[in-house]
């Protein structure tokens, strides 16, 4: 089997690492430097648009990954693309609950005050829930398969499906209820009510979140490649005592 | 994008969300936790999202980190005089 610097630049990767760190610090600083409009019950949590919305992006972006990945491994069949599916999902699962726990800081102290409540079934909330559910069955499935071809195969297959559900349980959904989130049922689009200043934060905030997503995974790769040689040379090892 | 429309930040904004907007404001002082997060124009539930983000990466990093001992142990325990390869 290949080197890792084979399939995964290093030298590249270092660069953005670095570039994201800078990055998100300074999205950081500006998150809580810069000053925004006053919104009535929102006020200060208005900043939490910068760290709350890139999860989703975030974790949007890597089901787009996995995807990309499991497609390929069923064109090709090459175990990296398995394993980078799998990296993939498992750092996207991260960036959604992350996600969904800043959710419902959020509305807790905003909208659902002197309610008491934590969790009130926003259809946005519970759908992303459901997302994150499925993405959590392609573990068990892989967990469940011995083989490793067949096990990416069915993988493969199933994320597939995975990604397919997501714009409809992320969007097209929420959207036709009533929800705390811009563009559902009744509200504004995120376009039409958020200010310039915030937008300078904002896109940052997103680009930089993904940033520090490719870092993880990447990271994550690099481990899962040493792990599958490491087990390449024992199975040769013990092929070759006996 | 105008400089001006960047840094006039005064005017009234649009509710995020028409609904809950008009909802009535519960007219009782916050109460325990509530009282702490509403301080300062509610600022520190800003920090309790930055925090959550914080700490979950950081699980997220320890959990790399724990992979990456047991490959290490693996690695001088179960394969002491073979090259591996891996440092080549």
């Amino acid at each position: 089997m290949a080197e890792t610097a084979d399939i995964v630049n290093l030298r590249r990767y270092r660069l953005i690492r670095n570039a994201v760190f800078v990055w998100l610090t300074l999205v950081v600083l500006g998150a809580f430097l810069l000053r925004i409009p006053r919104i009535h019950i929102l006020e200060h949590t208005a900043r939490n648009l910068y760290f709350h919305v890139p999860m989703w992006f975030t974790l949007m972006a890597a089901a787009l990954v996995s995807a990309y990945h499991s497609l390929r491994y069923l064109q090709s069949g090459d175990p990296v693309r398995d394993l980078r599916a799998r990296e993939a999902a498992r750092v996207g699962i991260v960036f959604g609950l992350l996600g969904l726990a800043t959710g419902i800081v959020w509305s807790r102290f905003t909208w659902y005050l002197g309610t008491s409540l934590w969790w009130n079934f926003d259809p946005k909330q519970s759908f992303v829930l459901i997302q994150l559910l499925i993405y959590g069955a392609y573990f068990v499935l892989r967990s469940a398969v011995e083989d490793p071809e067949k096990r990416g195969r069915v993988a493969a297959v199933y994320n597939l499906f995975a990604f397919v559900t997501m714009p409809f349980l992320l969007y097209v959904l929420p959207r036709q209820m009533e929800s705390l989130h811009p563009g559902a049922e009744g509200n504004p689009a995120f376009s039409d009510i958020t200010h310039p200043i915030m937008r300078l934060v904002f896109y940052p905030a997103v680009i930089g979140f993904i940033g520090l997503f490719w870092v993880l995974y990447t990271q994550r790769v690099r481990l899962a490649l040493l792990e599958r040689r490491l087990e390449m040379r024992k199975a040769t090892m013990l092929e070759a005592k006996s | 994008m105008k400089l001006q429309a960047l840094t006039d930040t005064a005017g009234i904004a649009t509710p995020y969300d028409t609904i809950w907007a008009t909802a009535a404001v519960p007219t009782k002082p916050p109460q325990g936790i509530e009282r702490i997060m509403l301080a300062e124009d509610k600022l520190y539930v800003v920090l309790a999202v930055v925090l959550i983000i914080w700490f979950g990466l950081i699980l997220f990093i320890f959990r790399t980190d724990r992979k990456l001992d047991r490959l290490e142990r693996t690695l001088q325990e179960r394969l002491p005089e073979a090259n591996t390869g891996l440092s080549s």
